[in-house]
C-alpha cells in the first residue's frame, strides 16, 4: 500500500504544486524519485514526530498541502496534542499517513503495535479518519480528500485486500453481501479479506467501512433491525457504529491487554481469533444464539 | 520606560483587575519585546490578513493579555474591547483564538507548540520564495519542553534565515528545571544569537533588524513583573492573580513612579 501511496501522491504533486511530503525517516527509498524531482517539496525532516505535525500546521497555514508520513503509534499516540491543537483547533489541514497498522509490525512487539490510533483520532473535532482496506480505496480517498482543508488520517497497511468494494466514496460504507440471516457483520480495513472468507456460506450481511469518521450512519441504520457483530483488529469501529444508539451490537476484536507476541501478523491474528477460522467461529456462535 | 509600554502595562493591570484573570508578571517581562516586534514587523493593523504581512506566533500563549494590549496599542482594535478578557462570550480568552482576535496568527496555550508552527510558517515562506519574516516568542519555562529544541533543530537544518525566535529569559524556572546560559545553548544548536536587555526598546529593535543567514535567536534578559516592584519581589505569588482595587492603585503608583 505504501507503493500506491507514493504513486498517488506523486501524481497529485504533478498537478498541484502545493503538495509536499514530510517523512520521519520512514519509507525514504519509496520517495527517491519524488525527492529528485521536487527537492523543495520533499523533507525527510527527522525523527521528531510532534514537530512534524507542528511544522505541517505552519506549512498549511500558508496554503501548502503537506503529507506527513511515519509509523502509526509515533505519529498518532505520541503526537495527539499536536494533532488536537496545531491541526484541529487551528483548523490547519494536513494529511497524516501512517504505516504499521495494528500488528503489521508484529515482530517488533507492543511498542510498534498500533490499535488505538483510529479510536483516539475519531474524538477530535474536524478530523477525518480513513482506514483503506485496498489500494483502490486508498487511491480514491487520497484524491478526494487530500486538499479539503481538514486534517485527514490515512492508515496504510502492508497487507491490503484486493476485494472490489464497489464505488469508493468518502463517508460511505460498502455492502459486500446480503444474507437471509438476521446477523450483520461489520468490519473495516484490510481485515475484510479474512472476514469475507470466514462468512462466505453463512448467509449473513457483511458491511465494510473505509471511513471511520464520519461513519456512514445511514448504512448502519439500514441494518439496525439485525444483530450487529463488529469484527475489527483495532479500536474505533465499534465506537463509531455505536454512535447510532439503540443497536444490538457484539464485538469480536481486541482484548484489554497488550498483545505481547512477536512473529508475523497472521500468527497474532490467529491467537486473537481474528483469522478467518476464528472470525467464522465468532459469527457461528452469534448465529447459534437465539435472536 | 517607553510611554507606550507603560500604557500597555497599565492596560494589563486594569483589565486583570476588572476581569479577575491574567498572568501579569509573565506579560510584564515581554511588553517591550511584543511592542518591538510590531514596530519592526511589516503589518497593517487595518488589514490584519494583508497577504504581504510578516507573521508573529506567541508560543508562550499565557502572555495573551500582553499580546492583546499590544495589538490594541498598534491599532488592531480598541482597548475597551479587551475588557471582557476571559469572560464566557468574550473574543479575548486567557489564551488567544486566531479566529476571534485580529492579528493572532495561531491559537496557542499549550507550551512547546507555537514555535513548531512558526518554523512551518517560515519554511512555507521559504518554499514560496517570499521575503516575509516570521517571529515567535518562547518562554524560558516553555523551553523545558523538548519540542522547543526539536523545532530549533529543524529551523537550523532548513536554514530558515527569515525566522526570529525571541527567548524570554525571565528566570521563571528558578524553583524548577533551569536552563542556564541559553545563548550558549542556542549557538550550540547552530543559531545566530543576539543577547539584549529585554526592556531596552532601542536594543530590541536593533537586534530584530539584524541581518542573518540562519535562524536568529534573540535572548531577552528580562525581569518577570518588570515595571512594578511588588510583582518583581513576589513573582510566584503573582503568577496567576489579579489585583483588588487597593492593590491596583498601589501597582499603578509603582508603574508610574518608574
Amino acid at each position: 500500500m505504501r507503493g500506491k501511496f507514493k504513486q498517488t501522491v506523486t501524481e497529485l504533486a504533478e498537478a498541484d504544486d502545493r503538495v509536499l511530503v514530510m517523512l520521519g525517516d520512514v519509507s525514504v527509498y519509496q520517495f527517491n524519485q519524488f525527492r529528485e524531482r521536487w527537492p523543495e517539496r520533499f523533507y525527510n525532516m527527522g525523527i521528531l514526530e510532534p514537530t512534524l505535525i507542528s511544522v505541517a500546521a505552519g506549512l498549511a497555514s500558508q496554503g501548502l498541502v503537506p503529507f506527513v508520513h511515519t509509523i502509526a503509534p509515533f505519529l498518532t499516540e505520541r503526537c495527539y496534542e499536536q494533532i488536537k491543537l496545531d491541526l484541529c483547533y487551528n483548523r490547519f489541514g494536513a494529511n497524516l499517513v501512517t504505516c504499521g497498522a495494528s500488528f503489521d509490525y508484529a515482530w517488533d512487539g507492543p511498542t510498534h503495535h498500533a490499535y488505538t490510533d483510529l479510536a483516539i483520532l475519531r474524538l477530535l473535532p474536524g478530523m477525518e479518519v480513513i482506514q483503506p482496506g485496498s489500494e483502490r480505496e486508498l487511491d480514491a480517498l487520497l484524491r478526494s480528500q487530500y486538499a479539503n482543508g481538514h486534517p485527514t488520517y490515512f492508515r496504510l497497511s502492508d497487507h491490503p485486500h484486493a476485494i472490489d468494494t464497489g464505488e469508493v466514496v468518502f463517508g460511505k460504507g460498502s455492502v459486500i453481501c446480503r444474507g437471509r440471516r438476521d446477523v450483520t457483520v461489520i468490519t473495516a480495513g484490510p481485515l475484510l479479506g479474512e472476514v469475507v472468507e470466514a462468512v462466505r456460506d453463512l448467509e449473513v450481511n457483511l458491511l465494510s467501512f473505509h471511513t471511520l469518521k464520519p461513519i456512514d450512519r445511514a448504512l448502519i441504520a439500514e441494518f439496525a433491525h439485525t444483530r450487529l457483530l463488529v469484527v475489527h483488529d483495532a479500536f474505533g469501529l465499534l465506537e463509531a457504529v455505536q454512535e447510532l444508539g439503540g443497536l444490538r451490537v457484539w464485538y469480536h476484536g481486541l482484548p484489554d491487554r497488550f498483545c505481547g507476541w512477536y512473529g508475523q501478523l497472521q500468527a497474532i491474528r490467529q491467537r486473537l481469533e481474528l483469522d478467518a477460522a476464528g472470525i467464522r467461529r465468532a459469527v457461528i456462535n452469534l448465529l447459534d444464539v437465539a435472536p | 520606560m517607553n510611554e507606550t509600554c507603560r500604557k500597555i502595562r497599565a492596560d494589563i493591570l486594569s483589565i486583570s483587575h476588572t476581569s479577575g484573570h491574567g498572568h501579569i508578571p509573565t506579560c510584564f517581562s515581554v511588553v517591550e519585546a511584543l511592542y518591538a516586534i510590531y514596530r519592526v514587523m511589516r503589518h497593517r493593523p487595518e488589514e490584519p490578513l494583508w497577504s504581504e504581512r510578516d507573521l508573529f506566533v506567541l508560543s508562550k500563549g499565557h502572555a495573551a493579555l500582553g499580546h492583546y494590549c499590544t495589538l490594541a496599542a498598534c491599532g488592531y482594535f480598541p482597548i475597551e474591547a479587551v475588557a471582557a478578557f476571559g469572560a464566557f462570550d468574550s473574543r479575548f480568552g486567557c489564551h488567544a483564538d486566531r479566529f476571534k482576535v485580529p492579528g493572532v496568527e495561531a491559537s496557542t496555550g499549550s507550551l512547546g507548540h507555537g514555535i513548531g508552527v512558526a518554523v512551518g510558517m517560515a519554511l512555507a515562506l521559504k518554499i514560496q520564495r517570499s521575503d516575509r519574516r516570521v517571529f515567535t516568542l518562547v518562554g524560558d519555562g516553555e523551553a523545558n519542553e523538548g519540542t522547543v529544541w526539536e523545532a530549533v533543530m529543524v529551523a537550523v537544518d532548513q536554514r530558515l534565515d527569515r525566522l526570529t525566535i525571541l527567548y524570554d529569559h525571565n528566570k521563571s524556572q528558578r524553583r524548577c528545571l533551569q536552563i542556564p546560559n541559553p545563548a550558549e545553548r542556542f549557538r550550540a544548536f547552530g543559531c545566530t544569537v543576539s543577547e539584549v536587555d529585554g526592556h531596552d526598546l532601542q536594543a530590541l529593535e536593533t537586534a530584530l533588524t539584524r541581518s542573518v543567514d540562519r535562524p536568529h535567536v534573540v535572548v531577552l534578559d528580562t525581569i518577570k513583573g518588570h515595571g512594578c516592584q511588588t510583582l518583581c519581589e513576589e513573582v510566584f505569588a503573582w503568577h496567576r492573580r489579579s489585583p483588588d482595587s487597593a492593590t491596583l492603585t498601589r501597582l499603578m503608583e509603582e508603574l508610574h513612579a518608574g
